[in-house]
């Protein structure tokens, strides 16, 4: 019983972590040019809205 | 091994399937590199990329430089993955695979593969194999020395791989009773670096930077947990766009945390089988490369490391400590996987099955915390193709060699629209037969780091005044189109039109006539440095395999001479 449930459990989380690892490699392979620009969208207008210098300046080396 | 490491690499580097070149922050390469002055030794300038810039510029007039681009970036996550793998003391090829595994799938690489430090991951895959290399000496094992010599070239195309590489075998290789190896092997890698220190000491920059990186160049908290932990990790970078999203999730402390306590339970196995005395500067190490990345972020060593910044040249280097996490992420990952390899040994015991599970489970767990290293970062690494406009500038260059190029509007990176609007360095200096002159001013966020160049200091202040470009000297100036709108008219005054494209202009200055290049006699103690690296480079070859061909050849010649008699 004690083993049944230990290889339950153990099986389980390694079933998520392989979920995990298999979606987001998937999302990763399947990223888009749109989704990356939409991305860098969403953090400019972040920055716009903290005040901040747009991070994708060409001026800008990066921002913290 | 072999085939694990490369689906990974496959994985890791996708998008460069497709043809091109990925320009991503400080990752230029260019078709074909002029092996200018500027590349070898830096007249103005730091030698940051001394001599990572002269090596690029050799191998891209025998191959392209989209070639060596896959080379280099292929190369090190392989090389990093079966150099770990081989690395980890243990019989167990599952064992083998998770350290395999987990050292290309590091914070660490992912955030300075973004950031497009490429010479930096080139050290990265070098020292499992430097590691490896002086432990071999230690035991006294014939040709060690030469390993280690050629385990740590690779290493010193930057000054950063450099001084890791000389901090590893003069730590690991010093040995009571046994000095003769050890010297050489120190001294070598000593002339390894011997490129970028000739060329730091003849550079008109000075050796002091801005302090003003020392905040803004420091490790930087992903999550709720702070900086430290970022480091645990191995990530921490100071830019937030080189750093994989999936780091901010508030889990991601718990993985690391999971992973500390792992290797914990492994360095007693670490210990066993590496010799306690082994495994204790192995430790050391890891901890001088923590500490070094920490510098920045704790208030009052922060303070210090101003302070040295500011007068001690040479120590611009610590700014952006991370970079030092090297031996740390070595260390965590054998460790993790010895951790790993004890908790399957004793569930073995029990139930086979959950062992195995357990075994893929951790084998995963670095690529669920951090999927979006899979593609090259999520699609952040995409070749793309030069537009025709910097072929003919570089070529209407050459054809009137001599003088100064300005890149304009003043700035060091470029957002191109025919590169997706992606922050690059820019290509200028590495793809155009000239001296070019680009803006070494760092912004992040809203600070400005002053660059060291004294020439680029007396342009700014020129332009800054509202003077035009002719009185600055250059013979060239190149206004890159995307942010024509930036320079001001008056900049342009008086300048010849030669070239007009779609995303590059090209203007002559008539105030100055073709000056052929005057080399100073002092950057040739940089080419003399160069020779003496490669020398020393040829020499652990010709030991490594020329003697044992000659060896070989004698061995083979007296078994024929045995068994003629026999």
């Amino acid at each position: 019983m004690r083993k049944a449930l230990t290889l339950a459990v153990s099986g389980l989380v390694a079933a998520v972590l392989g979920i995990l690892s298999l979606g987001g490699l998937a999302a990763a392979t399947t990223a888009t040019e749109e989704e990356a620009v939409a991305e860098a969208q969403e953090l400019i207008e972040e920055a716009k809205q903290a005040d901040e210098p747009d991070p994708y300046a060409p001026e800008i080396y990066g921002s913290r | 091994m072999y085939a694990v490491a490369a689906v990974v690499t496959a994985v890791v580097l996708a998008p460069l399937a497709a043809p091109g070149y990925v320009l991503h922050y400080d990752m230029v390469f260019v078709p074909r590199q002029p092996l200018t002055w500027d590349l070898v030794a830096p007249a103005q300038g730091l030698p940051r990329a001394v001599p990572m810039d002269a090596v690029v510029s050799v191998l891209t007039q025998l191959v392209p430089g989209w070639m060596v681009q896959r080379m280099a970036l292929g190369g090190a996550v392989l090389l990093a993955a079966v150099g770990a793998g081989r690395l980890v003391p243990t019989e167990r090829t599952g064992i083998r695979l998770l350290a395999a595994v987990g050292y290309a799938w590091t914070p660490y690489l992912a955030e300075r593969l973004l950031i497009g430090q490429w010479g930096l991951l080139v050290c990265y895959a070098a020292l499992p194999w430097l590691v490896r290399a002086a432990l071999e000496l230690r035991a006294g094992r014939a040709g060690a020395v030469a390993r280690v010599l050629l385990a740590a070239a690779p290493a010193a195309i930057t000054p950063t791989g450099g001084l890791i590489a000389f901090g590893v075998v003069s730590l690991l290789a010093a040995q009571r009773g046994r000095w003769r190896g050890p010297a050489i092997a120190v001294a070598g890698v000593a002339l390894l670096n011997a490129p970028w220190v000739a060329a730091a000491l003849v550079t008109g920059a000075g050796g002091t930077s801005d302090p003003a990186g020392v905040a803004v160049f420091a490790a930087r908290g992903e999550n709720w947990a702070g900086p430290l932990v970022a480091l645990a990790g191995t990530g921490g970078i100071w830019s937030a766009q080189a750093t994989p999203a999936s780091r901010a999730l508030p889990l991601v402390p718990l993985v690391t945390l999971v992973l500390l306590a792992l290797a914990g339970a492994g360095f007693g196995l670490l210990r066993r089988r590496m010799s306690p005395d082994v495994s204790a500067r192995l430790l050391v190490l890891a901890g001088a490369g923590f500490l070094l990345a920490a510098l920045g972020a704790v208030p009052g060593s922060a303070d210090g490391l101003r302070w040295a910044v500011a007068q001690v040249p040479g120590a611009g280097l610590l700014r952006d400590g991370q970079k030092f996490l090297v031996p740390y992420a070595l260390l965590l990952v054998v460790c993790v996987a010895l951790g790993a390899e004890r908790l399957v040994t004793r569930l073995e015991r029990t139930n086979r099955e959950v062992a195995g599970v357990v075994l893929g489970g951790v084998l995963l767990l670095p690529v669920a915390a951090m999927p979006d290293l899979a593609f090259g970062g999520a699609g952040r690494l995409r070749p793309v193709s030069y537009p025709a406009d910097w072929q003919a500038v570089a070529g209407l260059l050459a054809a009137d060699p001599g003088g100064e190029v300005l890149a304009l509007p003043l700035s060091g990176y470029r957002a191109y629209s025919w590169n997706a609007g992606r922050t690059v360095l820019d290509p200028a200096p590495r793809y155009l037969p000239a001296t070019v002159l680009i803006d070494d001013t760092l912004r992040v966020g809203d600070v400005a780091v002053t660059g060291e160049n004294t020439r680029l200091r007396e342009i700014r202040h020129l332009l800054g005044a509202g003077r035009p470009a002719t009185e600055t000297g250059v013979r060239w100036v190149l206004v890159q189109q995307h942010r024509a709108d930036q320079v001001d008219p008056a900049t342009l005054t008086g300048l010849e039109l030669v070239h007009q494209g779609v995303v590059l202009a090209l203007y002559r200055n008539p105030a100055v006539p073709p000056n052929p290049v005057v080399v100073s006699p002092v950057r040739w103690v940089v080419v003399a440095a160069m020779a003496v690296a490669i020398a020393v480079v040829v020499a652990a070859l010709f030991r490594r395999y020329a003697s044992r061909l000659l060896h070989g050849n004698l061995r083979s010649e007296v078994q024929t001479l045995e068994d003629w008699h026999a």
